[in-house]
């Protein structure tokens, strides 16, 4: 196969422009790692607006600009969802509720909250759960960038795959969660300056919103009309969507994986830790600028992708089609740059979380108890280096899944869903015991894994896959909920004074910032407040 | 030995405790690319930008880059500045 696009050498100027900053970063923090608490969380001294864009960019990766336009050529406006139902809720939820436990109890990670405030099976659990799901999805970024490479460049996909795992672990290896962290801020401005020209010049040629309105298939533009029945482009209920991807897949994910919550963690401060994922909200509001108006464009303008294409056709392609579409050489470094930064940073996010669980929550506390902490921080270093070749494993087991975006629902719906009913529950009600987190969570994994098995022999049945992952999510975490309860009420309780910092109640309440433009609740309502009139916008 | 640790420190934008300055990498990273963009656009002829509508839009997004890593550059110097009195 030709490769779609040519590149010349202004484009690769940018792009290696873009990996020497990358590893020059990397390396000047590389003296800077003194303890493991330097390399696994930034010392915790990082400002408000660097955690914040970094909470955003590390989901920003491969899942986002790929699988994002992907859904919304697939879905049309519907694919807002994601944003905001299914994300900025739950992260001002994180910000003002959920914060000041994580960070004020000074835990170094999630799994170790769920020690504090459950048991040490519980924590285990989610420790093991969670690191296979960070390497899966390591391995998932860079499957997407050697794919892409593969497309449009011809690259060989193991060559990539080689070269995109070397870089991060270079990085990651000297800066640790700073490496990564800053990558991610520089990333955050690359994949703005690289994707909107897309958008504007698809906005110029097909018409402006006047153009989709013309041309597009009436229910590929609303986001909530068609949602009365499944029979709507998603085909999901609102039942699905506000209660399997708005609250339970979207909390879950914003609020307990580590991988985002890792960023907050990091924050100087307890007020910056709250403002992180809040700050973070408002550019995430915007992100459907990039994603979804190219995802339609693309139906218009790219013959492949005609409204009567076939139910085989490669979604994941539009957004490449459409930089040879409208991209001169030298804007086109730049999107390539911008994607390459996202994929990269994808997955370096998941490698840092990944040793850091790793070397906390399994190696400390399972393998090799109460070392020094330089112990600690060199077996970091090493888990970085094998969490790397196990993604790149993974990414040869991800070539057998055709659409991204829905394999990375399925997997979230496996681990997170059901973890965000024992974290409701463990900071919001004190009776909660540590038998009913641990049974809890083990039940709604088992759930989703059960449920997803009852689907693909055919025994339930849903309007589409993606209808599937939101169902099998709230059913995980209904039952994680209940049996969470249940087994409460016949176990030990924990006595009050043990609980004081992990839960609701029995907390003082952190001091809100003296100037109110810097309190969280403040910007949390505005967030709310303004996607909510995005969705009436949207209807 | 340790001074002139601290001296490249300090040129670099960093030292304070943990934080590098961030500003500086992405200011100057974007500023190149604005540099190396509208150079590249006043270069090229006008057919190349067929594709893109007719647009010379390495030249207009070359400015536009330029522009914000200046921003970046100039708050950085500004801070580094303040600090410094």
């Amino acid at each position: 196969m030709d490769p779609v696009i040519t590149l010349n050498a202004v484009d690769y100027a940018i792009i290696g422009g873009y990996i020497l900053v990358m590893i020059f970063v990397g390396y000047s923090l590389k003296k800077y790692m003194k303890t493991g608490e330097d390399f696994f969380l930034s010392g915790r001294s990082l400002p408000g607006w660097i955690t914040g864009l970094a909470f955003l960019s590390a989901n920003l990766g491969a899942l986002e600009v790929i699988g994002m336009v992907a859904n919304s050529a697939k879905y049309g406006i519907a694919t807002i969802h994601f944003y905001w139902v299914g994300a900025i809720p739950a992260m001002v939820f994180l910000g003002i509720f959920m914060m000041p436990f994580y960070y004020g109890s000074r835990v170094r990670t999630v799994p170790e909250y769920l020690k504090l405030r459950y048991n040490e099976a519980t924590r285990g659990l989610n420790a093991i759960s969670f690191a296979i799901m960070t390497v899966l999805m390591s391995g998932i970024s860079l499957y997407a960038m050697a794919l892409l490479f593969k497309i449009m460049l011809g690259w060989s996909l193991t060559g990539s795959i080689l070269f995109g795992a070397v870089v991060v672990l270079l990085y990651v290896f000297w800066g640790g969660l700073s490496s990564s962290i800053y990558n991610e801020v520089i990333q955050f401005f690359l994949i703005w300056l690289g994707l909107l020209p897309i958008v504007f010049l698809g906005l110029k040629e097909v018409g402006g919103f006047a153009g989709f309105v013309a041309k597009l298939k009436e229910p590929l533009l609303h986001s909530v009309k068609y949602l009365g029945t499944s029979n709507n482009p998603l085909g999901v209920d609102w039942f699905g969507v506000v209660m399997g991807l708005g609250f339970v897949l979207s909390f879950g994910y914003w609020t307990t994986d580590f991988l985002v919550v890792q960023r907050a963690l990091a924050s100087k401060n307890i007020n910056s830790a709250r403002m992180t994922p809040i700050i973070a909200a408002f550019p995430k509001m915007l992100v459907p600028i990039i994603v979804v108006i190219p995802g339609l464009v693309a139906l218009l303008v790219l013959p492949e992708f005609s409204q009567s294409a076939l139910p085989s056709t490669e979604y994941n392609s539009a957004l490449i089609l459409l930089m040879k579409h409208y991209l001169p050489n030298g804007l086109l470094g730049l999107a390539i740059t911008a994607l390459l930064a996202s994929f990269m940073s994808g997955m370096a996010g998941n490698v840092t979380a990944f040793n850091t669980i790793w070397t906390y929550d399994i190696y400390g506390s399972y393998i090799k108890k109460g070392k020094s902490d330089s112990h600690y921080l060199r077996m970091g270093k090493y888990a970085t280096i094998f969490g790397v070749a196990i993604s790149v494993g993974t990414a040869y087991i991800v070539q057998s899944f055709p659409n991204i975006m829905d394999y990375m629902q399925l997997v979230f719906s496996f681990f997170n869903a059901p973890l965000f009913a024992t974290f409701l529950l463990g900071m919001f009600w004190a009776g909660a015991t540590g038998w009913g987190g641990f049974f809890g969570l083990l039940v709604g994994i088992l759930t989703a894994a059960g449920h997803y098995i009852l689907y693909k022999l055919g025994i339930v049945h849903y309007a589409s896959d993606m209808a599937a992952n939101f169902y099998q999510a709230w059913w995980a975490w209904l039952a994680d909920f209940v049996v969470t309860i249940g087994v409460s009420l016949f176990t030990a309780k924990r006595k009050p004074q043990e609980l004081v910092g992990l839960v609701f109640g029995l907390t003082p309440k952190t001091k809100a910032a003296a100037r109110w433009l810097a309190r969280p609740a403040v910007w949390g309502i505005l967030a709310i407040v303004i996607a909510i009139v995005l969705n009436i916008i949207f209807w | 030995m340790n001074e002139k640790i601290e001296m490249k420190d300090k040129k670099m934008g960093m030292g304070q405790g943990h934080v590098l300055d961030l500003k500086l990498p992405i200011g100057w990273l974007l500023s190149a690319y604005g540099v190396l963009l509208t150079v590249y656009g006043l270069v090229t002829k006008k057919e190349m930008y067929a594709i893109s509508l007719g647009l010379n839009l390495n030249l207009v997004w070359g400015i536009l880059m330029l522009a914000i890593g200046g921003g970046f550059l100039l708050a950085a110097f500004l801070k580094k500045d303040r600090a410094g009195r």
